[in-house]
């Protein structure tokens, strides 16, 4: 144990002699798990993220479509849908997509008719009365909105529309609340020039979820011009986004893989001209083979545990902290107001583990098995200079 | 019974390759215990690699070594590490110091292997530097000292284990005569220790210096003479 700590100790004066390098291969090293874990990270939290999108999206919506297009669904038919079988409620939604020419950004209205789970993260109140509205913090910070307590947009008409704030959405909800805000139904109705009795869609909930496809069939067999979206389907076409876009991040994920081997690579391939003189030294002096791998073995475990838990600790500084602004313009989407989201700390212990084996186990092994080279050698050379 | 016997020993650098050469052949000595030796000859005689199987350092391609009546030539490497750490004391030509390490972390060196804790290292390595009249300059790295100061810190690096056996190879090469002086009162009071002494050398200061009892002449891998004074 003694000896163990001694030899840890001259490990560490060792690293410290020769700072320099040390230092490099420690800022690469940890460069390199930085965006491993940034990856890791990023991706986990966005799959959380969807999952707790998934949670407030109803059962099924029901839209109307015209020709394969989007059209307003008449509220009249909530009736008939709402009377089959396994339907416990159906409610019609009021929303639509704005463009603001002044900030250039879209926004998304919707009406306050009832919000989803995650739209209670709100500082003050969701609009009660007319020209009352609730906005994200990106919308709130284009337009100036939390200190006017104002929003000013152009309605249907092209006759610019006063609202006062009377919320705003918090930050932990920005992937969900950046872009949007929130009115009466009655505001959104006239708002966008609704016809009367149309809405955007239906939202309908169905408690008994293997219900969801039958449910699903008969509406659209009641109403042939309806278009059923199940919660399955929306899961779908999510996974499909976050997976094309994880096969950006892994494309990310190669690049810092392959960097981290060639480190290795070149790192195996060779000691230096004075590494092996000081291996031959030790050797001639009385050190054991044993202790020399020993030495070279702390050596790599002492780089690569900070590389690794500093560039742990970076990840996740960068990812939960300064919301991954390195690459998150490559996983967030095309929206023109890019969400500032706050994303919710969330990963996965076992691929946290997996990445330290990938990454420490490689290097300390192509820190020792060069050195094992050169400590099974005769130390005579050294005799020789 | 010889502290050192050495019996027939040949050696042949890299065998079979284009490059094999036979550095000793057939040599056959030993050195008693309290024995200054000195290894003469010129380069290419074969002495270094001679104190190098002496030491333990490489094993010859035939014959045998016995070391306190110990064949050491069979021995696993472990046995011969230990052998090297505990009886054996090594100066270098080139001292073989390491330059970024301070006179004490160089002089511990040889200690950390060994079950000791680093008061008792730090304590025994203090002791030599002192001895050595070098203790001032123990925080100076090595490369800020001169080369009769390395020496110095190569003998007390050698020293620090109280090895029955010191050995040198061609330790004056690069010093002056004064310094040179200074390194063999340094042998002689470790001699006076009853420590055995064994120096490669071509250094005819050394070669006639009144502490040697021993000379033994090499030429091309082969002993030439051995006369006892």
């Amino acid at each position: 144990m003694t000896k163990h700590l001694k030899i840890i100790d001259y490990a560490i004066t060792s690293l410290l002699r020769r700072r320099y390098k040390s230092f490099a291969i420690l800022a690469a090293y940890s460069l390199t798990v930085t965006t491993l874990a940034s990856v890791l990270f990023l991706t986990h939290a966005l799959r959380t993220e969807t999952d707790y999108i998934m949670q407030g999206v109803p059962d099924l919506i029901v839209q109307r479509t015209i020709a394969g297009r989007h059209e307003l669904i008449p509220v009249d038919y909530a009736e008939k849908i709402g009377a089959i079988p396994g339907v416990s409620g159906i409610r019609p939604r009021y929303w639509g997509y704005y463009y603001d020419g002044l900030t250039e950004a879209n926004y998304t209205l919707l009406g306050s008719g009832g919000e989803p789970a995650p739209l209670q993260m709100l500082t003050g109140r969701l609009p009660v009365n007319p020209g009352e509205s609730a906005v994200g913090a990106g919308v709130a910070a284009l337009r100036g909105s939390a200190v006017s307590g104002e929003l000013i947009l152009v309605n249907s008409r092209n006759i610019g529309v006063l609202f006062q704030v009377t919320g705003l959405f918090r930050s932990e909800s920005n992937l969900l609340t950046n872009d949007l805000v929130v009115l009466t139904d009655r505001d959104i109705v006239d708002f966008f020039g609704f016809p009367p009795g149309e809405a955007t869609d239906f939202a309908v909930s169905i408690p008994q979820s293997s219900e969801i496809q039958t449910i699903a069939a008969k509406i659209k067999q009641l109403y042939p011009d309806t278009r059923p979206i199940t919660k399955r389907e929306l899961t779908r076409t999510y996974d499909m986004v976050f997976g094309w876009r994880s096969g950006m991040m892994l494309t990310v994920f190669c690049a810092a893989i392959i960097a981290f081997c060639i480190m290795a690579w070149d790192k195996a391939t060779g000691l230096s001209a004075d590494e092996k003189l000081e291996i031959g030294i030790l050797k001639a002096i009385g050190w054991d083979t044993a202790d020399v791998l020993a030495l070279k073995f702390w050596e790599g475990l002492i780089i690569s545990l900070t590389a690794f838990l500093s560039g742990m600790i970076l990840a996740y500084v960068h990812v939960f902290f300064f919301n991954g602004f390195v690459l998150a313009a490559v996983i967030k989407g095309w929206s023109v107001l890019f969400p500032t989201f706050r994303l919710t700390p969330a990963f996965n212990l076992f691929y946290v583990l997996i990445m330290g084996f990938f990454t420490v186990v490689p290097y300390v092994a192509s820190t020792v098995i060069p050195t094992w080279r050169a400590a099974i050698t005769d130390p005579d050379s050294v005799m020789r200079g | 019974m010889a502290l050192i016997e050495v019996e027939k020993v040949s050696k042949v650098h890299n065998p079979g390759l284009a490059d094999e050469m036979k550095a000793l052949d057939g040599v056959s000595l030993s050195i008693e215990r309290g024995d200054v030796a000195v290894l003469t000859g010129p380069s290419g005689s074969g002495k270094t690699s001679l104190i190098s199987l002496i030491g333990c350092m490489a094993r010859p391609t035939e014959g045998k070594i016995r070391v306190d009546g110990k064949d050491v030539v069979k021995l696993p490497e472990r046995f011969l590490t230990d052998i090297r750490r505990r009886r054996f004391g090594f100066i270098f030509q080139q001292f073989h110091l390491i330059r970024e390490l301070t006179v004490l972390e160089n002089v511990l060196l040889p200690l950390y292997p060994l079950e000791t804790s680093f008061r008792t290292m730090k304590d025994t390595a203090l002791a030599i530097l002192h001895k050595l009249r070098i203790d001032g300059k123990k925080s100076l790295k090595i490369k800020n000292l001169s080369g009769g100061e390395q020496q110095r810190v190569a003998i007390a690096r050698a020293l620090v284990n109280e090895p029955q056996i010191i050995v040198a190879d061609e330790p004056t090469a690069h010093l002056d005569s004064r310094l040179a002086q200074e390194f063999m009162d340094i042998l002689k009071l470790c001699n006076q220790e009853g420590k055995t002494i064994i120096i490669a050398t071509h250094d005819p200061f050394i070669q006639t210096n009144p502490l040697v009892s021993k000379t033994i002449a090499m030429r091309d891998g082969r002993l030439e003479s051995m006369k006892k004074k």
